[in-house]
């Protein structure tokens, strides 16, 4: 398990917590995640990811409201959406 | 807007959408439920079909929200009978006076458009006598409601049958509570559906297949904790191919928490009919027949012993009170118990067809070829019956089904023919069950240089298009597709070398000899 500090993770950390995430969901690996790599390119469809904003928000201890969700449509998009929730 | 005009409805809110309906079936004005704006996925192929569901509907005017209006706006130049994009906020500032409007049990109540696929959706009919007989059917016929107790607990989206008629029009229609969440909540977390049934106490609740494996699958043990399922009486499953396998996991994993299989109430239905068309007897639980898979392909569905060549289907249980279902061939006569057909049904709550579409709608209500000419729903189910109940065995156009929604494999055939590095025209896309849970698999001829690569490209593709990740995407050597004598690929003969493992597969391994482009080119 790894120690989590609300506020205080690296971009990078946050890059690794959500490739690993995302492995776990989707049961596969993933090379070479990007923060500039497209969802869909991965292969998630909507409903994988929900369920990995769902397992982030469980390991992060934070919430991602529904209205931040529709814009997301890269890696970085879905790490700026939990970063500006870790800071609250 | 007067009586009988279309009003298109894209609100994801859920009480907002609910009354929006409300408030238009009221005032006699017909509503067209559409999808919100998915994320993630490609925001063309969304525009397409709101302007599709826009035209075909012939509304003129879409409400909205505040939230979602830049979502549809794109819309508006695009379908021609629209005239305006309207939020309920600005509906709501303006006193719209008394409403005196007469309603008559078969004027149209609402128009269901059907699900998922970028292929033209059909606007199904739905009459306010449709509405009332479908649920008399389910609500009192199937789930023998009691409203001095019962309690609805859904996830289920508004803008599908499912969730709007059998979680907001049957309730309404006989006084039952209902809590509902929204569904992402649910995916996000399955867990939550437990905890509201367990918190509210609830008694009726419902999903597709896909969502009961969910829930196993990411629910642990050691978290069920004080939860107390043993409220439910009602855990009706549909919308998708049921599979006993799933429901039993999802049993035995909640057996702590006190929830009673018996609950379970497996069934059937369609936009066609309405909603439901046949129901279990409550409290029955999954029963299943297992058959012959070879005799199944000869459309004979012969007992057999459990194992390798045996398939288990789900019983869906029987047609309501005034309604009858039927198996038929294909010049439409009637087929006897344990004989493969198409499943046809008939009674009040079936729609009379498709908005606007005479020819769609002759296809597929249509007599028997009996001396009774009354019109039945020919459903494009595959399925056979036993002393009155029906048992499903797939889809006669090979209707690709995953979670719940619904997939031409033409539409995404097409997609895939159209990409660099794919022969046009060699792309089969097939469902096929994977871990009891309804899967895509897209095979694809190309050059086997690129064979990695266009795997990549292909699944990636189908999410932009489609929303939907494919389980896989095989590449195959160049005429390697098993096809018919006209030269077209076989879906079902693809589908079933794949289950095989008889499925050629292009490797871009180095030294491997290549295929040609033009290798093993068939008839």
């Amino acid at each position: 398990m790894m120690q989590v500090v609300r506020g205080c993770m690296e971009r990078a950390e946050l890059l690794a917590v959500f490739a690993r995430t995302a492995a776990e969901v989707a049961e596969k690996e993933f090379a070479n995640v990007l923060e500039s790599t497209s969802i869909s390119e991965l292969g998630i469809d909507s409903l994988g990811m929900l369920e990995i904003i769902g397992s982030l928000e469980r390991e992060l201890k934070i919430q991602i409201p529904d209205e931040s969700l529709a814009g997301i449509l890269t890696v970085k998009d879905l790490l700026n959406a939990v970063e500006s929730r870790q800071s609250v | 807007m007067k009586k009988g005009d279309r009003l298109a409805i894209v609100v994801p809110d859920p009480d907002e959408f609910v009354l929006s309906f409300l408030g238009a079936v009221m005032g006699g004005i017909v509503p067209v439920p559409i999808y919100p704006q998915l994320s993630f996925k490609n925001v063309e192929t969304y525009h397409e079909t709101v302007t599709h569901i826009a035209n075909a509907s012939g509304a003129s005017m879409l409400l909205t929200t505040q939230v979602t209006k830049p979502y549809v706006e794109p819309v508006l130049p695009r379908a021609e009978a629209l005239k305006s994009i309207v939020t309920v906020d600005e509906l709501g500032l303006e006193d719209h006076g008394k409403i005196d409007v007469a309603i008559d049990p078969g004027d149209l109540a609402f128009l269901q458009f059907t699900s998922g696929s970028t292929s033209r959706p059909k606007g199904v009919t739905v009459t306010h006598n449709n509405l009332a007989w479908n649920s008399e059917s389910f609500m009192i016929h199937g789930l023998e409601k009691d409203s001095s107790f019962d309690k609805g607990v859904s996830w289920l989206p508004l803008f599908h049958d499912m969730g709007l008629i059998g979680f907001v029009i049957g309730p309404l229609f006989t006084n039952i509570p209902v809590v509902f969440m929204p569904t992402a909540s649910f995916v996000r977390n399955p867990r939550i559906w437990l905890d509201k049934i367990h918190q509210h106490r609830g008694t009726i609740t419902y999903a597709p297949n896909f969502a009961y494996a969910l829930v196993t699958k990411r629910v642990k043990e050691k978290d069920l904790g004080d939860l107390d399922l043993s409220c439910l009486r009602r855990a009706g499953c549909g919308a998708e191919p049921i599979q006993a396998k799933t429901l039993h996991e999802f049993a035995e994993k909640l057996r702590p928490a006190k929830f009673d299989a018996r609950a379970f109430l497996p069934s059937y239905g369609m936009a066609e009919a309405t909603l439901a068309i046949t129901f279990v007897p409550a409290f029955s639980g999954v029963r299943s027949d297992t058959v012959d898979k070879a005799g199944l392909e000869q459309a004979a569905a012969t007992p057999a012993a459990a194992g390798e060549g045996a398939a288990t289907l789900v019983n869906c249980g029987h047609a309501f009170p005034e309604h009858e279902i039927a198996v038929v061939d294909e010049s439409g006569r009637r087929l006897a118990d344990r004989q493969v057909g198409q499943i046809v049904t008939r009674g009040p709550s079936i729609s009379k067809g498709y908005y606007l579409e005479p020819e769609l709608t002759a296809d597929s209500f249509k007599p028997l070829a009996e001396a009774d000419a009354g019109t039945w729903l020919y459903t494009g189910d595959l399925g056979y019956m036993l002393e009155g109940e029906v048992f499903i065995c797939g889809r006669l156009k090979d209707m690709i089904i995953v979670r719940g929604r619904n997939f031409y494999p033409s539409d995404i055939e097409w997609v895939v023919s159209e990409m660099p590095g794919v022969r046009r025209g060699n792309v089969v896309a097939f469902s096929a069950e994977i871990d009891g849970e309804e899967q895509l698999v897209v095979t694809a001829e190309g050059m086997s240089s690129e064979a990695e690569a266009l795997k990549a490209a292909v699944a990636q593709r189908i999410v932009a298009d489609f929303a939907l990740a494919p389980h896989e995407v095989v590449i195959v050597p160049q005429g390697t597709l098993p096809r018919t004598s006209s030269g077209k690929p076989q879906r079902r003969k693809t589908r079933q070398m794949y289950l095989d493992g008889t499925l050629a597969r292009a490797r871009s391994v180095q030294g491997t000899p290549e295929q040609t482009e033009d290798a093993g080119v068939t008839a």
